[in-house]
């Protein structure tokens, strides 16, 4: 690995009496990809909140490029991107007003050029002036894919990005995560589908119960046996 | 730790319930009968104590609220609670002996008088501080809104006192923080201080036994949840 | 700049969803006339006349009907948890705060002309001979009103209760707002000098002031997960 851009160290997060995510650590190089396994419940999506600063850790430390997370500061918010497998979307709204009014929330200047090309390159640009209510759900999860990286945000976050996409929203968004790709951003992908977590992963993580079960270097994973160490460590830790 | 405060709790327990019996015995036997409102006004040696004890622990779950939110320590906000409940119980005593006077003094159960109406307002917004704590799925959460509403309670309550007092007065003028020092007579402010006293140690007493309740409660929670208690965990053993 | 930027794109946000479903303001609206009919019915006018206590009357309609759509603020983020994303943006909570009070205050300032108009026309009152000094009384307590109403709408939308805790919540702290509100508008509705309600004008800027710093203040508590 190269020089460590993103440090996460000790992250824990109790809900009452629940810890959900149990003392998870690692760290990722400028432009590698990390992929986080697990079965349901065991703390992966909390552990994405908790990377893209809107949920705080009970315990532990995040930072990217040597600015430590604190709740609620801008710059964080600034450099992350997060897309959900909900689209976070105003659905009153038009397609070109939801991303003209993220980008004003991010300071950004250029909306009356970029908000165009990003609805272009998602496939969207032709419904620019509808609501987003009428969208299908896949267009949505496009729409929301734009809006996330609107900001060209260096580390972002995908929450089981493809759950519930058709073949068509799939593809554009396997394109434009390989785009993402482009050696500068720091990716954390979440998902239990093995070859589509596999297919752009540097590293390659498994979460159980909260903790991190494994934590290895693609070039270190059996793609063949994957599945079975995957339920081993599962069963195991389980 | 907890133990010694537990101790203290019931040595102030018992100091209470002497200062108690002191407070009846001059109430009742030693204390001149005041001339204009007879006998019943010696029931402001029960209503006044516990009407400042009701507002000395708001105070305390203000103070203790706005901690938590800045330290993010569970002691504060289980401090907070616990002074929360013994205010809600003198506020109650406040509400309960209000009523008697009036009807004798003032020839109705209720009357809209400054002091007596802050007091239903602050038993009010105790109401909402324990309902808002229970009404959350994630109990932090339910902690902090609670200090919230502390806080603003607190800051909101002088500005409650100002309106309803200019509103309308029609209590008796204070006696004792009159600015040209205090007018009753010495026995009155004798027997007043001793109710306060008395109903201060009581309300510590009581603040202290549930504070470490408290304590034990979040160890034991802990406990069942399969991780090793904090601090407290040597309370609940020994 | 960047933050009035940020605290524009929120209140422009709010009041084109607001513009497009209508659904805040209607429902206060009709709210608001429906209270005038009642009112009128509930109040036998042999024993006292509705002008002498519509100024009471005015402000329990503008603060009952504000509740329904001030308890709606943070539902209709919730929807397609937008809200989340909003929280995810580089906007200090502080604006995020200022924003929805700037939103819901236009809407409730809206709502509040409409209740005048309704008792207007109801009850034949008048405005009394000083409009601005009015307006001022009115603008101010709604100000503080929806600072208050802002950030427990923020609290009770998170909580399992949901809209039933708000006026709990809210209800005992608004005490100044509807003593000062409703004796300077009564004082204004009779003609009296403006004089007379300048303490009371004070007063409810000073609690729209404290409402707004200490919301602004703590808003992040609420909001944060």
């Amino acid at each position: 690995m190269n020089n460590p851009v993103l440090r996460a160290s000790g992250l824990t997060r109790d809900f009452g009496p629940l810890r959900a995510v149990d003392g998870v650590g690692f760290s990722l190089g400028e432009g590698e990809l990390l992929t986080v396994f697990g079965p349901n419940g065991a703390g992966k999506t909390t552990l994405l909140r908790i990377l893209s600063g809107g949920l705080q850790p009970t315990e532990g430390v995040v930072s990217l490029r040597g600015l430590e997370q604190k709740s609620g500061d801008p710059e964080w918010y600034r450099r992350v991107g997060f897309l959900s497998h909900q689209s976070f979307i105003y659905g009153h709204l038009t397609l070109d007003e939801n991303l003209r009014f993220f980008g004003r929330l991010f300071g950004l200047k250029d909306l009356s050029t970029r908000v165009p090309d990003r609805l272009e390159q998602v496939g969207l640009a032709s419904r620019a002036g509808s609501p987003a209510r009428t969208l299908s759900r896949g267009m949505r999860q496009r729409l929301a894919l734009a809006r996330s990286l609107l900001h060209d945000p260096e580390f972002v976050l995908l929450d089981e990005p493809y759950t519930g996409l058709d073949a068509h929203a799939a593809s554009v968004l396997r394109e434009v995560l390989t785009t993402l790709k482009d050696g500068r951003r720091t990716v954390v992908l979440v998902t239990h589908n093995i070859s589509q977590g596999l297919e752009l992963a540097d590293r390659v993580a498994v979460q159980v119960r909260g903790r991190f079960v494994l934590l290895q270097d693609r070039a270190e994973v059996e793609v063949e046996n994957f599945e079975r160490t995957y339920r081993q460590r599962v069963e195991e830790a389980g | 730790m907890s133990n010694r405060l537990r101790s203290l709790g019931v040595v102030l327990g018992f100091l209470g319930v002497l200062l108690v019996l002191v407070l009846h015995w001059q109430v009742f036997y030693w204390v001149a009968t005041e001339r204009s409102m007879g006998v019943v006004q010696r029931i402001f040696y029960i209503h006044v104590p516990a009407a400042w004890v009701a507002f000395m622990a708001f105070g305390i779950v203000a103070l203790c609220g706005a901690g938590y939110l800045w330290l993010k320590d569970d002691r504060l906000d289980q401090a907070a609670l616990s002074a929360a409940e013994g205010g809600m119980l003198f506020t109650t005593i406040v509400l309960l002996t209000g009523p008697l006077w009036g009807k004798v003094a003032w020839g109705v159960w209720w009357e809209w008088e400054l002091r007596l109406t802050l007091t239903l307002l602050l038993w009010f917004i105790y109401l909402g501080y324990f309902l808002v704590r229970k009404s959350t799925e994630n109990p932090q959460k339910g902690k902090r809104f609670a200090a919230v509403l502390g806080i603003v309670g607190a800051l909101d309550i002088p500005l409650i006192h100002i309106s309803v007092k200019w509103f309308r007065s029609l209590h008796p003028e204070p006696v004792v923080m009159n600015p040209d020092g205090p007018t009753a007579p010495p026995d009155m402010l004798i027997t007043l201080f001793t109710g306060v006293a008395a109903f201060t140690c009581l309300f510590f007493c009581f603040f202290l036994l549930r504070y470490g309740l408290e304590r034990m409660r979040h160890a034991l929670v802990l406990r069942e949840a399969g991780r090793p208690g904090g601090p407290v965990a040597n309370g609940v053993a020994s | 700049m960047d933050y009035l930027r940020q605290v524009g794109a929120l209140v422009w946000k709010d009041l084109v969803v607001e513009l497009r479903t209508r659904e805040r303001v209607a429902a206060m609206g009709a709210f608001t006339v429906l209270v005038g009919i009642l009112f009128s019915f509930a109040i036998d006018p042999s024993v006292v006349q509705p002008q002498d206590i519509a100024s009471g009357l005015i402000w329990m309609t503008v603060i009952f009907g504000g509740m329904l759509g001030l308890g709606r603020t943070f539902h209709l983020e919730e929807d397609d948890g937008a809200f989340q994303c909003v929280l995810l943006s580089p906007i200090p909570r502080d604006a995020l705060f200022l924003g929805k009070v700037i939103a819901n205050f236009i809407l409730l300032t809206v709502v509040t002309a409409l209740v005048f108009v309704v008792f207007a026309l109801f009850f034949d009152l008048g405005f009394g001979d000083h409009p601005l000094a009015l307006a001022a009384v009115v603008l101010l307590g709604v100000l503080g009103f929806v600072a208050v109403g802002t950030l427990f709408s923020a609290m009770s939308a998170r909580t399992t209760m949901g809209e039933t805790l708000l006026p709990i919540l809210v209800f005992p702290l608004l005490i100044p707002v509807v003593i000062y509100g409703a004796t300077a508008t009564s004082s204004l509705l009779q003609g009296l000098p403006v004089s007379e309600v300048d303490g009371n004008i004070r007063m409810l800027a000073a609690f729209a002031l404290v409402a707004l710093a200490s919301g602004a203040g703590l808003f992040r508590f609420v909001v944060e997960e």
